[in-house]
């Protein structure tokens, strides 16, 4: 029962594998733009070949980063019902929509073709391929990294006067309160708890029951987050802290050789991945 | 000062995007109903919220991290697609903006309501032309969906959105700093 409460054990944002690998030791700048481009083209690539060749790569990574494959094996077992129940919708309504190639099976509105059994394998391949990519990201590489990554990838922008330093702050604010606010929400919960109220017991049919039961958790949640945001405004406003200044950076990165040469194997993977015209 | 990143604009969007990844998180955000799509959500509301409050900026900013943050936490195919999982939340905020404002002359609650139902339903509209678009959804699943998840979700964000923002703008009576709204 207590297990219930426990929030900020379950939370793994900002969870960081440290085994000092190679994928570890690179610029975090390249590589978060190299896992972008590469999630970018594998989204967009519709060929078993292309799928199978980033799932390849995917695995290979996570051996690179010598992070435990179960990291990532992690994300994708509670998935596993919803890609079957989600390929077999797919396959019995999707036949018309996808209706290329050879029709294999047709009964009154089911239709397969091998267009909807493509559909159906490579969504579900892909799904795999971007949660490994996606896990040997944020396994290997620290939160402060990726904002500090996402505010010098985005600084170009500053010349079309889009608030680089502002939007990188409102990140790091919002990944600094998950566990402050998860704390939070474990006191509410325990205290309502305390006087009796009742949290996820019902069944899970009584779906305005379990909604209910969530209102004294978040209401008081968002209250309370508003009132910790006034004084934070306050805390800053004293401090003068004016939006738009020009600041300097406490680490700056300078990539290296081997950063470029993973960023142009990054871009020859993708444009590969892209527009390479595989024969299946 | 509705456009701009203000330090209050900065601070609110922060703290809004920090629920809305803890609600996706520790899977209290969300509701379960029996459908294709798995659950019905509440962790859009803190970008409608942020719409209201703030204006378009903040409402959208909040969406971005709410899409990225179920981008990266998703458990289905359907939202480990970029353009399913962030595009379409960027709007949810924006809309709500738009609703308040141009209802709020004429009834603070209505308007709120309003902006929170209308908010959701973009969230729903958008997410699943997206996943038809996308080829992960047939129309007639992601119109069950739509009718079987996204109305719960409607009535939960509006009950919600009206609590906290009414609430809300108690709190804002007391407001510690007193120069956030002259910047």
């Amino acid at each position: 029962m207590a297990s219930e409460f426990e929030l900020s054990r379950n939370i793994t944002i900002g969870q960081y594998v440290p085994t000092a690998s190679f994928i570890h030791r690179l610029d975090p700048r390249i590589k978060l733009l190299v896992f972008t481009i590469l999630v970018l083209a594998i989204a967009l690539n519709t060929s078993y070949l292309g799928n199978f060749l980033g799932l390849l790569l995917s695995i290979y990574l996570f051996w690179a980063s010598k992070i435990p494959i179960s990291y990532g094996l992690s994300g994708i077992k509670p998935a596993i019902p919803f890609i079957i129940i989600l390929g077999l919708l797919q396959l019995i309504f999707q036949g018309s929509v996808f209706s290329g190639g050879t029709v294999f099976f047709q009964f009154g509105f089911i239709l397969i073709t091998s267009e909807s059994i493509r559909l159906v394998i490579v969504s579900a391949i892909r799904f795999v391929e971007i949660i490994l990519l996606s896990s040997v990201l944020t396994l290997s590489t620290s939160t402060t990294e990726l904002t500090h990554a996402i505010q010098s990838l985005l600084s170009p922008l500053k010349k079309v006067k889009f608030p680089v330093h502002e939007i990188s702050l409102i990140i790091t604010i919002a990944i600094r309160f998950v566990p402050t606010f998860a704390i939070e929400m474990e006191k509410m919960m325990k205290a309502q708890a305390s006087r009796g109220a009742d949290f996820g017991s019902g069944e899970w049919w009584r779906i305005i029951q379990r909604t209910k039961d969530m209102f004294p958790i978040i209401i008081p949640l968002f209250t309370i987050a508003l009132s910790r945001a006034e004084d934070l405004i306050l805390a800053m406003e004293s401090r003068c802290y004016t939006p738009g200044n020009e600041r300097s950076a406490y680490s700056v990165y300078k990539a290296l050789g081997r950063d470029y040469i993973v960023l142009i194997i990054g871009l020859i993977l993708s444009s590969l991945l892209l527009f390479y015209p595989f024969p299946f | 000062m509705k456009g701009s990143l203000t330090v209050r604009n900065i601070v609110i969007a922060g703290v809004l995007g920090a629920i809305a990844i803890l609600l996706g998180v520790t899977r209290i955000g969300y509701i379960p109903v029996p459908t294709a799509a798995g659950n019905a959500t509440i962790m859009h509301i803190p970008a409608i919220i942020g719409g209201i409050m703030q204006g378009p900026v903040v409402g959208a900013i909040v969406g971005l991290i709410f899409g990225v943050s179920s981008f990266l936490n998703a458990t289905v195919p359907l939202f480990k697609d970029p353009l399913v999982a962030i595009l379409p939340r960027l709007f949810i905020g924006v809309i709500a903006w738009l609703v308040y404002v141009g209802i709020h002359k004429k009834s603070e609650y209505l308007a709120i309501g309003a902006a929170a139902f209308l908010g959701t339903l973009t969230n729903t509209a958008l997410v699943l032309t997206m996943a038809v678009v996308r080829g992960y959804m047939a129309a007639g699943v992601a119109w069950t969906v739509a009718i079987t998840s996204g109305i719960p979700e409607a009535i939960v964000g509006t009950i919600v959105t009206l609590a906290v923002v009414l609430a809300w703008k108690q709190i804002g009576k007391g407001k510690k700093s007193k120069i956030s709204e002259d910047l």
